[in-house]
């Protein structure tokens, strides 16, 4: 067990940059997760950690060591890929047993590692098959167990579940943070599904372009994000955003405007508003107002979606209401409920 | 009712065509193999019905033609080059296919580009070169040539085994613990295995079918199957039953072999990743 630390890493494939200049803290037995779009960086700056890319730039530590010239063999890490990495030749047995097999752990030890790995992610009974008998969720299990049966200092975890059905996904989500629970292992997790990652993370880092563009708790990248980038990344539907003035405690927006109290003026400003704050109402009763585009039922609630001028806002409602489409209404919310951001920086002011 | 006929005159037409192919190319293959059976007298005549005798095989392995030589030569240069040939070009796919290295283009251009020279062209150098050397006449030399023939189109075959096999795979096993020539031994070998052998069977079958270089660089010692069939072009003028009864011989192994390549490279197919 131990915390891993990179400090101002930077990887540069020629002129293109995929991390820059990234320093991050993972403390021992910490579950963190890197979480950002397709091509942010997560991936790279794990792989740095594995040590299958080399930083341009910068060091690694895993505890105090710094592993930038070790190979991956040396680094003590486990991860799990995407695609799982299972060796199709060999059993369910034969996978899980080849760390203990190449790292020279004693025979005599070997079948029963195996089988308590196994048994941790409910494998024991399919021991004997190839890895191409098995289900998505069997196979993903097979890479949990290998990377489990010998007790790594970290775990990497590489979009593990994206290849799974949304049912599945649901059920491994929980074995997963289970496992981490039960073994105590600094594990850092990359994904893309906001879901999983608020779901699964001690921290998360969201990442964009190469860089974090927050770090904090999960509550706290929800309740608080601190630019345009993750307020819009993070939720689902994502939170409302509004363009608009800033000027004398009032934010104003081509078709409304609402009293704030911030001191800043913007000429550009952002309002930021979760979907579950808006609450819709009558057309006259409404801070602003628009027309129903669209009402889905999602099963625990409903979303509607509507339009006001140039911009179109969803609101969570209760499961059993209904509106027809194209109906005027209203929207009410607590100024208190909102963010406000600059349209220059993206920050959050 | 309509399209049941139509598709009935489809197959019927896919049947011809592929009946078709199948006559010009096992006619001759019959011919020979008719031949190697009848006697001298019978092989120009066109007869179904003949009876059928071994005495040309015994015959073509007696002076002066003493076939026997010639099948251990060949086995002996096809098998050599085949076992020197794969684990080079084995090593030399796997780093063109996972390591990126400086003028790889250019280099796996120059390799591939040895294949676009006609081989009568280089045959007089080669011709030269084993007469300085002393090797004229040798199974060193043919085995030298060969591999000169094969290696580029093994290693072109043997790489494009490894590029499917997916990398996730390799990287996984370098993190479980594996130095990069555990990984070549115990993941990508294994996999790739099936790619391995068809690239061999082919290669042997190159080797074994070579005629241009053995014909020039030997002349009695270190002759193949192959020109040994010219032994049978007598004054009393070509003895086609000698010459199909040596045909069958050199065709045997390669029918062994194209089997098996067969089942493996559809193994091969199959065998990839698992997702």
């Amino acid at each position: 067990m131990a915390s891993v630390t990179l400090k101002g890493i930077t990887k540069r494939w020629n002129e293109f940059v995929a991390v820059r200049d990234l320093s991050l803290l993972i403390e021992d037995q910490e579950f963190l997760v890197l979480l950002g779009p397709s091509g942010c960086g997560k991936t790279t700056t794990m792989r740095m950690i594995a040590g299958l890319e080399e930083p341009t730039l910068g060091e690694v530590f895993i505890g105090d060591r710094k592993v930038n010239d070790d190979l991956p063999k040396d680094r003590d890490v486990a991860m799990v890929f995407q695609n799982y990495g299972l060796y199709p030749h060999l059993s369910v047995y034969e996978n899980i047993r080849y760390p203990l097999k190449v790292r020279k752990v004693p025979k005599s030890l070997h079948s029963e590692k195996v089988r308590q790995a196994a048994e941790k992610v409910q494998l024991d009974h399919l021991l004997e098959r190839k890895p191409r008998e098995l289900s998505g969720g069997q196979r993903q299990r097979v890479a949990l167990a290998r990377a489990i049966v010998r007790t790594p200092t970290v775990f990497l975890m590489d979009e593990p579940l994206s290849n799974l059905d949304a049912k599945l996904r649901v059920t491994m989500r929980a074995e997963l943070k289970h496992l981490q629970h039960e073994l105590k292992i600094t594990t850092v997790y990359v994904t893309h599904d906001q879901i999983e990652a608020m779901t699964l993370a001690d921290r998360v880092a969201v990442m964009d372009h190469g860089i974090i563009s927050q770090l904090g708790p999960p509550e706290e990248i929800y309740n608080d994000p601190a630019n345009l980038f993750v307020a819009g990344f993070i939720g689902s539907p994502p939170m409302n955003l509004m363009k608009g003035k800033l000027h004398d405690n009032n934010f104003q927006h081509p078709n409304f405007s609402i009293s704030i109290n911030h001191e800043a003026n913007l000429e550009e400003a952002t309002l930021g508003i979760r979907p579950e704050d808006l609450i819709l109402c009558a057309a006259q009763k409404g801070v602003l107002q628009g027309t129903v585009y669209a009402h889905e039922l999602t099963g625990e609630s409903t979303l509607t979606t509507i339009n006001v001028g140039p911009d179109r806002l969803t609101i969570r409602g209760p499961k059993e209401f209904k509106i027809n489409i194209d109906e005027a209404v209203g929207v009410q919310f607590e100024a208190s409920k909102c963010f406000l951001f600059s349209n220059q920086t993206g920050e959050r002011i | 009712m309509g399209n049941s006929i139509r598709k009935q005159v489809a197959d019927l037409f896919q049947f011809a065509l592929i009946l078709c192919a199948a006559v010009v190319i096992l006619v001759p293959i019959y011919w020979i193999a008719s031949g190697a059976f009848k006697q001298q007298v019978d092989v120009f005549q066109l007869k179904l019905l003949f009876t059928p005798t071994l005495a040309n095989f015994n015959e073509i392995f007696r002076s002066p033609y003493n076939l026997h030589e010639k099948l251990l030569n060949s086995t002996l240069v096809a098998g050599t080059t085949v076992i020197v040939a794969i684990p080079m070009a084995t090593m030399a796919a796997y780093s063109f296919s996972r390591f990126r290295l400086r003028f790889e283009r250019t280099m796996f251009l120059m390799i591939l580009s040895t294949q676009f020279v006609p081989a009568v062209v280089i045959v007089l150098p080669y011709f030269l070169l084993f007469r300085d050397l002393g090797l004229l006449d040798t199974r060193l030399a043919l085995v030298l040539v060969n591999l000169s023939l094969i290696l580029p189109f093994a290693i072109w075959m043997i790489k494009g085994f490894i590029d499917g096999i997916p990398l996730d795979t390799e990287e996984a096993a370098l993190v479980d613990g594996s130095s990069r020539l555990q990984v070549i031994w115990n993941i990508v070998l294994p996999m790739a295995l099936p790619g391995i052998l068809t690239a061999a069977i082919f290669c042997f079958i190159l080797a074994w079918n070579e005629f241009l270089f053995a014909v020039i660089i030997t002349n009695s010692k270190a002759v193949t199957m192959p020109v040994g069939l010219s032994l049978f072009h007598a004054e009393e003028g070509v003895l086609w039953h000698l010459i199909s009864a040596a045909g069958i011989l050199i065709m045997l192994p390669m029918f062994g072999l194209a089997m098996i390549i067969q089942k493996h490279f559809v193994q091969g197919m199959t065998l990839g990743a698992v997702r």
